[in-house]
């Protein structure tokens, strides 16, 4: 996936049929991280604490509604994937690039939890069960890279340190 | 992640907070980002610009300061406010949380 065309309202992609294929397995996937995850402290000394806990877990199962919907009408939307002779094109919208930013690290943190919350450059052990955690991982972070690079954003390097 | 110490010296942290009367900085709330080995940097830095309305310098400070020493504090301020940046944090499934200043 690249972006091949920006503008102030519309960044315009090229996608590989087999990214086609891993954009929908990846955003079907959506949500991967159980509303429960989000704490609202560490600590957690006061007595409203628990209700305060509850609204939380509320308003985040509620707004992954509503995202879960506006990912499964954007793919089910009619032309919004045009296939070309070479790839696959598709447009976005700077918000819709936000909240696809949201989507996709639920998946990749989801995919994380799901393989045991391994530290930075450890490698779990993977098998049949948590295969699919894997893929969530490292395919929805493909994709956000892609989309933070069209944003103008890229990675730090070690030259960036001061 | 080693986890450490919030900084004594947070020159950028709840500027918006001083003007306030003693009791409302008696009961200042901090918002603390949390190490996750998950998140792309670049990613945490373009969520502390979205949120917070921050450059992309200080972004990165907070950005490098969660990647390094575990968490960054982000914000000093009302309960209130907390309550929305933290929220807003997760939305984007960083790890964020309020803690009352102690």
């Amino acid at each position: 996936m690249k972006l091949i065309r920006k503008t102030k309202e519309q960044f315009a992609f090229s996608l590989g049929q087999r990214e086609k294929q891993l954009w929908f397995q990846v955003l079907q996937m959506y949500p991967l991280v159980p509303p429960s995850h989000h704490q609202l402290s560490k600590k957690g000394k006061r007595s409203s604490q628990h209700e305060d806990q509850r609204l939380l877990e509320d308003a985040v199962a509620e707004q992954r509604r509503a995202n879960r919907q506006q990912v499964l009408a954007m793919l089910a939307e009619p032309g919004r994937f045009r296939e070309t002779k070479n790839d696959i094109r598709f447009s976005l919208t700077p918000a819709e690039i936000e909240w696809l930013l949201q989507v996709l690290n639920d998946v990749r943190v989801g995919g994380w939890l799901g393989l045991g919350e391994p530290e930075e450059l450890e490698t779990p052990e993977i098998n049949s069960t948590n295969a699919p955690y894997l893929l969530a991982m490292e395919v929805s972070g493909f994709f956000q890279s892609v989309l933070l690079t069209a944003l103008g954003h890229h990675e730090p390097t070690p030259f960036d340190e001061s | 992640m080693a986890a450490t110490a919030i900084p004594e010296i947070m020159p950028d942290v709840g500027q918006e907070e001083k003007t306030g009367s003693k009791s409302e900085l008696d009961s200042a709330w901090l918002v603390v980002c949390w190490n996750d080995p998950v998140n792309l940097m670049v990613y945490v830095t373009h969520v502390f610009q979205t949120v917070f309305g921050w450059s992309r310098q200080k972004a990165e400070f907070h950005m490098k300061q969660v990647h390094n020493q575990g968490k960054s504090v982000l914000a000093r301020t009302t309960m209130e406010k907390a309550e929305h940046y933290v929220h807003q944090l997760q939305k984007y499934t960083l790890h964020a949380t309020m803690e009352r200043e102690e």
